[in-house]
């Protein structure tokens, strides 16, 4: 038995060995880094399957080049590691682009690199407006929290709310989701009653839902960052017979997809503003789905880091197709700005200033539809851009 | 010192330093990742000097480590920018941490000393979370560089610099730390961790020994951050986080606590595994690892370091015996 064991894992290293030392002509990588495992190990997946659909869509070849992408684990926000992969993608893998970053600090991270390295970086997520100020190479193919808020109280003023109570989490993208709404939302006239920040590490806010009743505001609007948290929030919010005194603002991030059926009866009717839902109804977008369903049975998990990197991926062969295979960030860069197409999420164009998209931001209502939770857009705030830019 | 851990520990300094820079050579394409396992081999040596020599347990290592990362990340943006210093400052800063926060924690021992060093770690996290404007707060610290080492090799992109900085670093802290176990000061410690009853019976004081050598630790750990600072040019929260703390502890009880080499033969170990299996799977790595450090707390509760023990044993009697 040990022998045979020896014999396999002897097989398993020259496998390893092999498939690592040789890159054959015409074949251009793409390092993704993202968190693979751990507690963000939904978001790393849904990369992996964005990236896998716009594949089987599109061919994994693009004019004689296959691109290939190679997942790098980084479970948490871990600027040094974030680093340390992607040297080693440039020095040792050799990549033409990188991909992914789902924490900010870790796309931070990577900025003097792709400066010195000159290849391009597409974000697959990290949201907060400063990181595509830091390197000419980074393009973002998510959101930013200024883009998704700025809509969102816009329309919570509009629709009589005179005053909010504000709930983020603390730390960057928290921060500048509570300075977008106020900054929006005081200059449409309406008032801040009091802005409350949460540990991003808290798992139970009782403490909170009470600061947030005796503000005595007439809304909350409130952000953290998606995944089992988010879901205890909103949870709590309706346990404790908020629903019934005020309304309820938030972003796409607290009602994402795979959470609906974890949140359940009481999160019904909740009003968030988001750049992708999976019930847009699109030609595209209902392509997208089928593939999706086709190759990983359902389309449960499907949210906004899928198509996020379903577009990084198109606009990774778009580079490619710019430079006809030749690595070239400069002229990559420059080809794809001011890009437009139509995306699952409806249609977006890269913005050439902030390199991120300019896209529709939409206003949702929480659903039951044919007994599956849904987020069905109500509103479309057409063409919106990173608001947070140079700000 | 005597017996066997001495001869591994002599040959440890060199083999460190004869591995090292021919790693450089073999592995080219490496460099990040080993100027880590370089800079991380010496935080885990800092956690090593208290509770290896001390028997003082800490799940707040990092916070000594970050206070160094963050000292010398702030320095580099708004003081000076050269490498020799930064790492300097971080071991000074470091070091100061230690002692105030070791003064007020020290009192206590066992399982009430672990969480009050958890306690510390918690709050300067919580700190360096809220000093935003000094620290770059959760997006990080970006834009740390430092000056060419002596004015000539600047840190490039292949990490060549970064590496061979980061090792010679671990190479010079090695022989101080040696030089600082065996020292009657170090052998004081030792007894405080054995029996500090009986230390103060012979007229000596426990508490004192071990405020100074968590300072000690602290400088240690500190350079260790800055020597990370310095290379990756970037601090986040992650350094001065729970998990950080935890995983230096797990790399020394893996190599060995108590001795030195354990603490780099557990380093090395621990991240070269961590890294392949990582690449291999990024999506199931974890819980290999997991099965692995079980296997070795099960099967080899003395580290990596007694597996080699008798090999090296060994090879002695068979030098004495040529002799």
């Amino acid at each position: 038995m040990t022998r045979n064991l020896r014999k396999a894992l002897l097989g398993a290293v020259f496998t390893v060995a092999l498939g690592m030392g040789t890159a054959d002509a015409g074949t251009i990588k793409v390092g993704v880094i993202g968190p693979m495992s751990g507690p963000f190990a939904l978001s790393g997946l849904t990369f992996k399957e964005g990236v896998e659909v716009y594949q089987a869509q599109h061919g994994k070849t693009v004019g004689g080049d296959t691109i290939e992408f190679i997942y790098k684990d980084l479970d948490a926000a871990n600027p040094a590691q974030s680093k340390a992969l992607a040297q080693e993608l440039i020095v040792k893998d050799k990549v033409a682009f990188l991909a992914g970053f789902y924490f900010t600090p870790d796309a931070l991270a990577v900025a003097p690199l792709i400066d010195e390295a000159k290849i391009p970086a597409v974000i697959f997520n990290a949201a907060t407006s400063a990181i595509t100020e830091k390197s000419p190479f980074f393009v973002r193919t998510s959101f930013t929290l200024w883009q998704n808020t700025v809509p969102l109280a816009n329309y919570v003023a509009s629709g009589g709310s005179k005053t909010v109570v504000t709930a983020v989490s603390d730390y960057g993208p928290g921060i500048d989701a509570e300075t977008a709404f106020k900054a929006t939302f005081e200059k449409a006239g309406g008032k801040i009653a009091e802005s409350i920040r949460m540990p991003v590490a808290a798992t139970d806010f009782a403490a909170f839902m009470q600061r947030i009743k005796d503000s005595n505001a007439d809304a909350l609007f409130a952000f953290l960052p998606a995944g089992p948290t988010a879901v205890t929030f909103v949870k709590q919010f309706s346990d404790n017979g908020l629903r019934q005194k005020m309304k309820f603002f938030s972003t796409g991030d607290l009602v994402m997809e795979p959470d609906l059926p974890a949140l359940g009866e009481p999160a019904l009717g909740l009003v968030t503003s988001f750049h992708y839902s999976a019930a847009h109804k699109s030609a595209a977008n209902q392509a997208f789905l089928a593939k999706h369903k086709e190759m990983f049975g359902n389309n449960d998990k499907v949210t906004f880091t899928t198509v996020d990197a379903y577009d990084g991926a198109h606009v990774i062969y778009k580079m490619v197709e710019a430079t006809k295979g030749k690595s070239d960030g400069v002229k990559q860069i420059a080809a794809i700005k001011g890009m437009k197409w139509e995306s699952p999420r409806g249609p977006v164009m890269i913005d050439p200033d902030s390199r991120h998209l300019v896209q529709n931001v939409y206003l949702r209502t929480l659903e039951k539809v044919d007994g599956k939770y849904q987020n069905t857009e109500v509103t479309i705030v057409a063409d919106q851009p990173d608001f947070g830019y140079k700000r | 010192m005597t017996g066997k851990g001495a001869l591994i520990d002599q040959m440890g300094v060199a083999l460190v330093a004869v591995l090292g820079v021919a790693a450089f050579f073999v592995f080219p394409e490496d460099l990040g990742f080993m100027t880590r396992i370089a800079a991380t081999a010496l935080y885990v040596l800092s956690l090593d000097l208290i509770l290896g020599y001390g028997g003082i347990p800490s799940m707040g290592q990092a916070a000594l480590f970050g206070a160094g990362a963050y000292a010398a990340g702030i320095a580099s943006i708004r003081l000076v920018q050269d490498p020799i210093v930064l790492l300097g400052i971080g071991g000074v800063v470091g070091g100061l941490v230690a002692l105030v926060t070791g003064t007020l924690i020290l009192r206590a021992r066992g399982l009430t000393l672990l969480m009050l060093t958890i306690a510390v770690g918690e709050i300067v996290r919580e700190v360096v979370n809220k000093a935003r404007d000094y620290t770059g707060g959760s997006d990080g610290l970006g834009g740390v560089s430092a000056a060419p080492v002596f004015g000539t090799f600047r840190f490039d992109m292949y990490g060549r610099t970064g590496y061979l900085f980061a090792l010679t670093v671990l190479v010079i802290g090695i022989l101080v730390a040696r030089r600082i176990v065996r020292s009657p000061f170090g052998l004081a410690c030792r007894g405080v961790k054995e029996d500090p009853l009986r230390v103060v019976a012979l007229g000596g004081r426990p508490r004192r020994y071990l405020i100074v050598m968590y300072g000690i630790s602290g400088v240690f750990a500190g350079v260790a951050g800055a020597v990370t600072a310095v290379t990756s040019g970037i601090v986040g929260l992650d350094s001065v986080s729970f998990s950080w703390s935890a995983e230096a502890l797990v790399m020394l009880v893996l190599g060995g606590a108590g001795r030195l080499c354990g603490a780099i033969i557990g380093t090395v170990g621990f991240m070269t595994i961590h890294h392949i299996l990582s690449a291999a799977d990024p999506f199931r790595w974890m819980l290999v690892i997991g099965a692995m450090l079980v296997a070795i707390v099960l099967f080899v509760p003395g580290g990596i370091v007694a597996v080699l023990d008798p090999a090296i044993a060994r090879f002695r009697k068979r030098a004495e015996a040529k002799r």
